[in-house]
């Protein structure tokens, strides 16, 4: 499903973030990526979301070499993933129900069809009664329960997310992974960074380990 | 957080918020091309049309000046003159200004109370065409030309004058016209573009979750559209407010007997219904132009992103 082949990756005409990176990643796989702050993880998810390209070698998704597919095909492609962003990246002007709802509708689904899942699903996250409440007002706990909530919302088929878990307790962070495992179980291939080594332990999930560049992959 | 509240909020809000286009200002700069655009259309027209009406009226007379000569009786030359002319096709009538009417032809260049009647001044006779393109006017001039000290004025150098005067106006209006349009297309690409980048983080997003290129554009490109129009209209009732105002002030200057002149070089102040049509026309044309301009810079802006 995800093929990375000596990839390299450096801003401008910095230092190497991420050096000669080969892997693959099955469907229906579920893997941490873990490393120290300033390893990396952003930029490697930055990759799989095709908003960076390499700087070297190819990355392919769903059996295409992403480097050299064309923005019309790429947007489409990105119908395919949803993504949980480390600074949630919720838009202010939209109450939390429009911001989960919008995945659903930038791809053309109508209010009707889609109120009943949205609804649901935020009840499921704990935000059942925060729907019309605009992210501003809303903890930084709620903000990623929301935009966990939009990034599932569309049952993507790799779902990309950022520590997602770094503002919640650890009760919290638990039934977030647990809806992770849901999704997993459903075929979604999951890959979810972040520092919790608790979470690490707990789920025995394999761990992709970012340091100096380099990765190294625990099954 | 009962049913029937959540069912009030059933329209989404814009993902494009409404503020942070910066829609006053455009609506106000396009507002103000749109008047700018109309007053030039509707002073053009005007010009046009009056150019038009002058020249078919001054066309429909020709004037003979009889000049005193000696040895020559003024008063019988002016009978002779009249009676040729009423005998020649096409021609109305004939008549000749009295002294005084002369003298008053005069006065605004020599001033009232002069006592003209000692001067040998040329007297006028007005010939009026029926037709103007029938009249033999060659054979007027043949005719006459016999008697001494008479000569033909056929205004032909005038009517030339004023229709080249005329033809300058409407080309400079309508450049005018275009540059005005190219400038409201230039401040639409920026106003477009700014609106963009301070929108770049909605963008991101939507690009992020799945937005094509065209839902993102049909989304900033509504907005542009209202502004166009808004802005439009109100430019355009603009300027028909401001005809309005320029011919009710013309009417009351013209109902003064010491400006009649005014009111022949202006005609009748008013646009008629196909300036007002043309004044629609002007107001649809910016407001297109607002949309496809945006349009074709959101569409710019968005393909360029990465
Ligand atoms: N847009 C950028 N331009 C230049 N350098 C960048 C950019 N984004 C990240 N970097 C650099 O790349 C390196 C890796 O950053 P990245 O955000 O991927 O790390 P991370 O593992 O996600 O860190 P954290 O755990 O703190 O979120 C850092 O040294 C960072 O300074
Ligand atoms: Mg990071």
């Amino acid at each position: 499903m995800i093929a990375f082949e000596n990839v390299g990756l450096r801003y401008g005409h910095g230092p190497e973030i991420l050096k000669d990176l080969t892997f693959t990643i099955d469907p229906g796989s579920f893997h941490f990526l873990t490393g120290p702050s300033g390893s990396g993880k952003t930029s490697l998810l930055r990759l799989l979301l095709l908003s960076l390209k390499p700087t070297r070698g190819t990355v392919s998704m769903f059996g295409e070499d992403v480097t050299r597919l064309d923005q019309d095909r790429l947007l489409q492609m990105r119908r395919h993933i949803g993504i949980v962003f480390q600074e949630f990246r919720l838009l202010d002007h939209l109450t939390t129900f429009e911001n989960v709802a919008l995945p659903l509708r930038v791809r053309g689904q109508s209010e009707v069809s889609y109120r009943a899942n949205v609804e649901e699903l935020l009840d499921w996250v704990g935000l059942g009664d925060r729907m019309e409440a605009y992210p501003s007002l809303l903890s930084g706990g709620e903000k990623q329960r929301a935009a966990i909530a939009r990034a599932v919302i569309a049952k993507p088929d790799i779902l990309l997310a950022d520590e997602p878990t770094g503002n919640v307790d650890p009760g919290l962070s638990e039934r977030l992974l647990h809806l992770f495992e849901e999704l997993n179980r459903m075929g979604t291939t999951i890959i979810l960074a972040t520092h919790e080594l608790g979470l690490l332990d707990k789920f025995g999930y394999p761990r992709m380990l970012l340091n100096d560049g380099e990765m190294i992959i625990h099954e | 957080m009962s049913e029937g509240i959540r069912l009030g909020f059933s329209r989404p809000g814009p993902i494009v918020p409404a503020q942070s286009v910066a829609g006053r200002t455009l609506m106000l700069l396009i507002g103000i091309m749109t008047f700018l655009s109309c007053v030039t259309f509707g002073g053009v027209l005007l010009v046009q049309k009056s150019a038009v009406g002058w020249s078919a009226d001054v066309g429909r007379e020709v004037t003979v000046q009889i000049r005193p000569v000696d040895g020559e009786v003024l008063e019988s030359n002016i009978r002779l003159v009249i009676s040729l002319a009423e005998a020649v096709p096409g021609v109305a009538s004939a008549h000749a200004l009295s002294l005084e009417e002369s003298q008053s032809l005069l006065e605004p260049w020599l001033g009232a109370g002069l006592d003209l009647s000692d001067l040998s001044i040329p007297r006028l006779v007005i010939v009026r065409l029926s037709d103007p393109n029938a009249a033999d006017i060659a054979r007027l001039e043949s005719e006459i030309s016999a008697i001494a000290g008479v000569s033909l004025e056929t205004h032909a150098a005038w009517r030339v004058q004023l229709n080249t005067m005329a033809g300058t106006i409407v080309v400079s209006g309508i450049l005018v016209l275009a540059l005005i349009l190219v400038a409201t297309a230039l401040a639409i690409v920026f106003a477009t573009r700014g609106t963009m980048s301070t929108n770049r983080e909605i963008v991101d997003v939507l690009h992020f979750i799945g937005a094509s290129n065209r839902f993102i554009a049909g989304e900033f490109q509504g907005r542009f559209l209202m502004i166009g129009l808004r802005g439009g209209a109100f430019g355009g009732l603009a300027a028909i407010g401001f005809f309005i105002a320029v011919g009710t002030a013309m009417g009351a200057v013209m109902a003064d007997p010491s400006s009649a002149q005014l009111g022949f070089f202006f005609g009748q102040f008013a646009l008629g219904f196909d300036g007002l049509l043309g004044i629609a026309g002007v107001v649809m044309v910016i407001a297109g132009l607002t949309a496809i301009t945006s349009r074709l810079t959101v569409r710019r802006f968005l393909s360029q992103l990465s």
